[in-house]
């Protein structure tokens, strides 16, 4: 009767943001929810099938993947782009369902697992990101591997080619280990599982304590990031019984085209070593735009930059820009590749021929920031 | 010296925060002296090269600090790296890389004795350190920007002196200063890489490093850089 209630007055507070601050109500719903009734996500999960996806890179685009999947199977609710911590999981939660598909922020993704019991958790990757809030890859993989251990009816699925995601799934009753046929990991030197000098022969790793990414129950192609998390969203999808489906990978690698001033922008969210590593990879032509701000979600540290290689921007025209274009222009300066340094996104573009296409990396508070302009 | 040699200590297990990237500034900087430097990586398994320069530690997390120790005490490695010194080469420590130059430090809820070429001992504080830091060296006689991650806390002995006094941030914990410094051992909590941050840091390592003084460099970039993170922070 109370969580009716508090539902009622979280909907009420959501449709004041809306009409009032003319924001979208989610976030303020949630945390109205979770302050009268904190034991709120758990009530709300009781009686339908939850599934979880967390990582650090990917997790907005599979879920909604993941949700897309499972919508043959019933009705969904699912998180609200980007939403992942317990008040935007609470909004989701709020909407009737057989399925919930949900986005879990790293740090939230142990205790969400004990509220909502869910019977799959997704996890992608881990790679270091946001160390000003993560502190260190290691304590996120141990609060993951120790909510693993305690949950015996969950089904935990993940990428196995990443030690860290190994190490968790090993905790776990049950698992569906995934690899696809290795791959290099910059943060995984050591092993998490037992704190020796981890063995690597090229893409592939065997420690002494018997931690191996060859010890794979699926094992799949090779291929970009985007691709992999489309794989392994049908993976979970099979095991509740979703036939497979086609999985526009595009869509999954966080990039979204649009025209300003004449100018075809190619945007992609680039917010850590890793998702810029795979970004770079994919930019073709020889125009560039790097977008770097330091706000909370983006890292308020950026010493990070200097850990990526830059080589492939070597001869292209790149401009700079962001509240840390000075740290992005110095970094590639000292690589040997010179940037122009614009003030704001305008000046950048303007920067550009019309009717070239730019590729645009952009942190993840300027990406939302041109997506939605 | 035309010729200098960057040792880059364990960058695998020192690398988590970004200091892999004051090997590259040293190198860059010292082009323009006209010194043809070579970063050479140190891997877990490999011995420290005798004839290192400059030699270079970066911060990690508690079991790559430690494998790293490990690593530094065995076979000959202490040894080379402590003759290394003794000849003038200049060692640079950030974070976990500091913290093993010391006496002592604690990782992963346990205490270890370090390398002991720094007189420092550092321990858990209660809560972790994170955020931008200013300080002013009274060592370079000018201010030094970064960017703090920790949770150790840092006592300097009688032979260690302090690197910066804290002007913004934390640094070593609880005595107002952030690093210190013995001779040519530079040790501090900055992270940023510092020397990108703080060019004048590494145009003073390459003078400590090659014993000549070289004219002022012309990088107007990295002085616009260098100048703007002192005025924001």
């Amino acid at each position: 009767m109370r969580l009716k209630l508090s539902i009622l007055i979280a909907k009420f507070a959501a449709l004041l943001s809306r009409k009032i601050l003319r924001k979208s109500g989610e976030t303020i719903a949630g945390w109205v929810l979770l302050k009268l009734s904190p034991r709120a996500i758990s009530e709300l999960s009781k009686g339908r099938t939850i599934i979880c996806v967390s990582g650090t890179n990917g997790k907005t685009s599979t879920t909604k993947a993941l949700a897309k999947i499972v919508s043959s199977l019933g009705s969904v609710t699912t998180s609200i782009s980007g939403s992942n911590l317990d008040r935007g999981i609470a909004a989701a939660l709020m909407a009737k369902s057989d399925f919930a598909v949900l986005e879990v922020d790293e740090l939230h993704l142990a205790n969400i697992i004990e509220e909502a019991k869910p019977k799959i958790v997704l996890l992608l990757n881990l790679t270091r990101d946001q160390l000003h809030r993560m502190h260190e890859v290691k304590r996120v993989a141990d609060r993951w591997a120790l909510s693993a251990k305690i949950s015996p009816k969950t089904i935990f699925v993940g990428d196995i080619d990443d030690p860290f995601v190994n190490l968790v799934l090993s905790s776990a009753s049950n698992s569906e280990k995934i690899s696809f046929g290795g791959r290099r990991h910059l943060d995984a030197a050591v092993c998490p599982a037992c704190g020796t000098y981890l063995k690597w022969v090229g893409n592939n790793y065997k420690c002494s304590c018997g931690l191996t990414n060859s010890g794979a129950n699926i094992i799949l192609q090779p291929g970009t990031a985007a691709y992999k998390n489309a794989a392994m969203a049908n993976v979970a999808g099979k095991i509740l019984g979703a036939s497979e489906s086609e999985i526009d990978e595009r869509a999954l690698e966080r990039s979204v085209d649009k025209v300003k001033n004449g100018v075809k922008l190619k945007l992609r969210l680039t917010k850590n070593p890793a998702s810029w590593s795979e970004a770079l990879n994919s930019v073709s032509g020889s125009s560039v735009l790097l977008i770097v701000n330091s706000r909370e979600v983006d890292g308020i540290d950026t010493s990070w930059l200097w850990d990526i290689s830059f080589d492939q921007l070597t001869g292209k025209q790149i401009v700079v820009s962001g509240e840390r274009a000075l740290d992005i222009a110095y970094r590639l300066h000292v690589a040997g590749i010179e940037a122009e340094i614009a003030t704001d996104f305008e000046a950048a573009i303007s920067k550009f021929p019309t009717d070239s296409a730019v590729h645009v990396l952009a942190a993840y508070t300027a990406f939302y920031e041109l997506v939605n302009s | 010296m035309s010729q200098l040699k960057i040792v880059r200590i364990h960058n695998e297990l020192l690398g988590t925060y970004g200091d892999q990237g004051n090997a590259e500034v040293l190198a860059f900087r010292a082009k323009f002296h006209g010194i043809t430097a070579t970063i050479f990586d140190v891997s877990y398994n490999d011995e420290l090269p005798t004839n290192g320069d400059i030699y270079l530690l970066g911060g990690a997390e508690d079991t790559a600090q430690l494998l790293s120790l490990e690593a530094l005490k065995r076979s000959n490695n202490l040894n080379t790296l402590e003759m290394a010194i003794e000849r003038g080469a200049v060692v640079l420590a950030i974070c976990a890389g500091f913290q093993i130059m010391g006496r002592s430090f604690w990782a992963n809820g346990v205490e270890v004795e370090g390398l002991g070429i720094l007189d420092v001992t550092s321990k858990p504080g209660s809560k972790r350190i994170v955020g931008d830091i200013k300080t002013t060296s009274t060592v370079l006689g000018f201010e030094l920007t970064g960017f703090e991650n920790h949770m150790g806390h840092t006592t300097l002995g009688p032979t260690a002196e302090p690197f910066g006094k804290v002007l913004k941030g934390t640094g070593n914990g609880d005595d107002k200063f952030d690093g210190a410094v013995s001779g040519n051992i530079f040790g501090s909590y900055m992270h940023g890489p510092i020397l990108a941050r703080n060019p004048e840091l590494a145009d003073l390592l390459l003078t400590r490093a090659t014993g000549r003084k070289y004219a002022q460099i012309t990088d107007p970039l990295a002085s616009k850089y260098a100048a703007w993170r002192r005025k924001v922070i």
